[in-house]
């Protein structure tokens, strides 16, 4: 609860620091409205209908009052409530992430362990290869190459039966399907967004995974577990495993904005209507509200993010208690 | 392990959950009050209209259309707020509707007005309003909307995005008289094209938006969360970012076709260029709008899809600033024209798909003049003489031209960061000019850094790269005269006396017999000047599945018949 608290001016600093960078960044939304025969006087009722023509310090004290309030005012490109438009894309973002970070870490873990297990075997070797090689590749350009392969290809060139869909979060006729089809068709559209996203963490948790995991299996305690006649299995999965996850655990909160950073490229190239679109686009049309009240939240995530991977921590190992 | 599973499972049925509430996910809950008003009226009616008005027993009806688009609709179906050219057309033909449209020869036709007058000095219009079209709430939409809409247009507070057009209308109470229900007069200043933006403008509803603040309609939720029109397709759904869905209007009036063919129209956000080349080749979209050049052949290739291109009302430019002293003679912007092989752009560039432009009148308009195609072809050696007669001769032998003062001629040219096309065509000119002792230097701006910087009065460019869309109400006042050099667009900042006159009695010339000869003129005084390099006409492409049938696009607009869209019923 301490730290919870301590978070709060954390999350305010960091707003604020924002709000101060991107009121300084050249342009306002006016700027994005300009067309050729806009008189300087049209030009500055423009600016004046969304607050503009105010100083700077006088904006943040409106700003800051509103916030406090709960009240991130409208969002000057979408014409709507800021925070109805963050809340429809939120759960998008967090439908990705949450799945990205599920197959990273649940594939990182047991590839990272397997290579360890078979250390310098031609399965450790061949593994190192493929996930050094999804390690270093651009996730944009992973995006795209996954995009074209299992997406375009699948379909015209390779007639499989089946290929993925190549953006949307849903399909055309999604309206008409049943609660099964609704489902299958959200994981159908989930599908090359998460394996964008997650390819190049699932590698860099399996490096992780399998340096903390050989370190631990040349520990005493698991050479006297395996010296009193316990079964290999259990050596690896019920001693080993659980203290060779300590320091990927720390890995949560390390991860969690880069995957919000990583969702502005996938998420536009897979049309996914989503915080990294959002805030990409307002960033680009200088939607102050709108870049404020991302930024908020993805404040709040991280902290948030963080808090838990430190909980996360306390859980794995009873060694960490916080008061 | 089943822990794991376990949680993760409770992880993803929880995002699921929120994610998987509405069409598309995430879509706009309206519960905001004027929604939870407006939308169960809009239900009712459409209800009743369906059951007014089956659908005819033709195979052409039925079936859904994706349209896969570069950006959201910014502003929605506001369209006193909209300013982009996507939107704009889901005013004139999808959700609203505009007193006029224009035919296949861009002459005026009746829409939502079925007739008009003019008065004989040319200084008032009568509209005669049709009497069977329904605001999709029920109400039918008569002279008071088209007056209110009037009023907001006009009106400062609004801040309309193209106030010139209302350059020759009266404003203000007296402006306009509505006469009766369907009848309105709004007086006005002779101008040659004064019905253009009669073809532009949706009609709002007076009834919706009448006690809204004019400063607070462009974040009013009519715009993008519940709007109602009174064209051919109703709003459904908008799920921001990702699409907008309408269904048929049935209840749209026999006298213009009655119901479009389509059940539903899905305009779909895809900004990701790959991604909606994928998309119209996998038929997840039936069109795929503004295909890049280099994306063409791909689609050319392929046997379940057409392309489309046709001649854009858009020219690109280089405007040269004329306040800077190596560009204030006209001899200097003319050579720098005459080094640049426009040709080798478009071939380079744009794969073909443009033609060279002259001026800013596009070649489908009836002010073009047809003899100015071929002038200032690529000729470097004519470009090195100009600008030796203009003083500027390579004095120390670095290759590079300098005044009498030693002052080299050193251009830069900026253009927007990001944007290859303009990249390449400025490195083209880079490569060209250097040739001709011209040390021309691309230099990369963020776009709104690159708008404060250029179109204010600091005018901090020398040269500057753009794309202009023209309507066909030209007027070139705001760019060139020189009593207008306040204006934004006032780029160049020549100041001719000659072109001001003409600039003055075009914008009161009553009709084309008058205007004609005087935009021929304009257009050769203009090229002495020479404010800018105009560089092409580009084309617009656009891929078209060929499930979908008489689609109809040129310059005038993308959508302009979408309500005689059809797709061919073995494919549904």
């Amino acid at each position: 609860m301490r730290r919870l608290v301590a978070s709060v001016p954390l999350v305010f600093g960091i707003a604020t620091i924002i709000f101060f960078v991107v009121h300084a960044a050249p342009g306002d939304p006016s700027t994005t409205l300009i067309r050729p025969g806009l008189t300087p006087e049209m030009a500055a009722q423009l600016r004046a209908n969304y607050g503009l023509d105010q100083p700077i310090p006088i904006r943040y004290v409106k700003w800051l009052g509103s916030m406090l309030t709960g009240d991130f005012g409208r969002s000057i490109t979408h014409g709507r409530p800021t925070l109805d438009v963050v809340m429809d894309a939120l759960p998008n973002t967090l439908l990705l992430s949450a799945c990205a970070l599920m197959f990273a870490f649940f594939f990182g873990i047991v590839l990272g362990a397997i290579q360890a297990v078979r250390q310098y075997s031609a399965l450790d070797s061949t593994l190192s290869v493929v996930l050094l090689f999804f390690y270093s590749m651009p996730s944009f350009w992973l995006a795209l190459m996954l995009s074209l392969s299992l997406t375009l290809f699948a379909r015209n060139v390779w007639e499989w039966p089946f290929w993925f869909p190549g953006s949307g979060v849903s399909g055309t006729s999604y309206d008409s399907l049943s609660v099964i089809g609704k489902l299958g068709d959200r994981l159908w559209h989930l599908a090359l967004p998460t394996l964008s996203l997650a390819l190049a963490l699932t590698a860099g948790i399996a490096r992780y995974m399998r340096a903390s995991m050989l370190e631990v299996i040349k520990l005493d305690y698991i050479r006297t577990a395996r010296a009193k006649g316990l079964p290999e299995r259990s050596v690896i999965f019920k001693h080993a495993l659980k203290n060779a996850l300590l320091p990927i655990v720390s890995l949560l909160g390390l991860y969690i904005p880069v995957l919000f950073s990583g969702t502005v490229l996938i998420e536009s190239i897979f049309a996914w209507p989503g915080m990294g679109q959002l805030i990409y686009l307002a960033i680009g049309q200088r939607d102050y509200p709108l870049i404020m009240a991302c930024t908020f939240i993805f404040a709040i995530l991280v902290v948030l993010a963080n808090l838990l991977a430190d909980l996360l921590y306390a859980v794995v190992d009873p060694r960490v208690r916080y008061d | 392990m089943r822990k794991t599973i376990a949680l993760g499972a409770a992880i993803f049925g929880a995002a699921s959950g929120i994610a998987c509430g509405g069409d598309g996910g995430g879509d706009l809950a309206s519960a905001d009050p004027f929604c939870q008003r407006v939308v169960p009226a809009v239900e009712a009616f459409m209800t009743q209209a369906r059951a007014d008005h089956p659908t005819p027993s033709d195979d052409r009806y039925g079936g859904t259309v994706v349209v896969g688009g570069a950006a959201e609709l910014r502003g929605g179906m506001n369209s006193a707020g909209a300013v982009d050219y996507v939107s704009v057309q889901h005013h004139q033909f999808v959700n609203l509707m505009t007193l006029i449209d224009y035919d296949q020869d861009a002459e005026p036709r009746a829409y939502l007005a079925e007739r008009w007058e003019v008065s004989e000095d040319v200084s008032e219009i009568t509209f005669h309003l049709r009497q069977d079209v329904f605001w999709h709430d029920g109400e039918q939409t008569d002279a008071h909307d088209v007056a209110f809409t009037y009023g907001l247009v006009t009106n400062p507070v609004v801040g309309f995005s193209n106030p010139a057009y209302w350059d020759h209308y009266e404003q203000g109470d007296q402006a306009v008289e509505v006469v009766d229900d369907f009848t309105i007069k709004i007086r006005m200043r002779p101008h040659v094209d004064f019905l253009d933006p009669w073809r532009t403008v949706g009609i709002l509803p007076e009834h919706l938006l009448g006690d809204v603040p004019p400063d607070a309609l462009g974040t009013h939720p009519f715009g993008s969360e519940c709007p109602v029109g009174n064209g051919p397709f109703v709003f459904v759904s908008h799920t921001p970012q990702d699409r907008w869905v309408f269904t048929a209007n049935t209840a749209f009036p026999q006298g213009l076709g009655g119901r479009p063919f389509l059940d539903r129209y899905i305009y779909r956000i895809i900004g990701e260029q790959t991604t909606s080349l994928t998309e119209l080749l996998t038929e997840s979209t039936d069109v795929y709008l503004s295909v890049p050049p280099d994306q063409a052949q791909r689609i050319i290739d392929d046997p379940a899809v057409d392309l489309m291109h046709f001649r854009s009302r858009n020219f690109a430019f280089v405007a040269w600033n004329s306040r800077k002293p190596q560009l204030a003679a006209a001899e200097v912007r003319r050579a720098l024209t005459l080094g640049t092989n426009r040709r080798a752009v478009i071939d380079a560039m744009l794969h073909g798909y443009a033609g060279v432009a002259n001026s800013g009148v596009p070649p489908l308009h009836w002010a073009f003049d047809r003899n100015l195609a071929a002038l200032d072809e690529y000729d470097p050696q004519a470009a090195a003489t100009l600008l030796e007669e203009a003083g500027w001769t390579d004095r120390n032998g670095d290759g590079v031209r300098e005044d009498a003062e030693g002052t080299p001629l050193t251009i830069s040219v900026k253009y927007r960061s990001g944007a290859q096309l303009q990249k390449g065509i400025v490195e083209i000119m880079q490569s060209e000019l250097g040739q001709i002792g011209v040390d021309l230097r691309p230099e990369a701006v963020e776009w709104t850094t690159l708008i404060r910087q250029t179109f204010n009065v600091a005018r901090d460019f020398d040269g500057l790269i753009m794309q202009y869309a023209v309507d066909y109400r030209l007027d070139d006042t705001d760019s060139f005269h020189s009593a207008r050099s306040d204006v934004g667009s006032a780029l160049s900042g020549t100041s001719d006396q000659e072109l001001d006159r003409l600039l003055e009695r075009l914008s009161a010339a009553p009709d084309r017999e008058a205007a004609q000869p005087l935009w021929t003129q304009y257009q050769r005084v203009l090229n002495e000047v020479h404010p800018y390099t105009f560089l092409y006409f580009p084309e617009r492409i656009h891929g078209i599945s060929k499930r979908l049938r008489a689609v109809e696009m040129d310059a005038r607009a993308e959508f302009l018949n979408i309500k005689d869209w059809h797709l061919d019923p073995a494919s549904r």
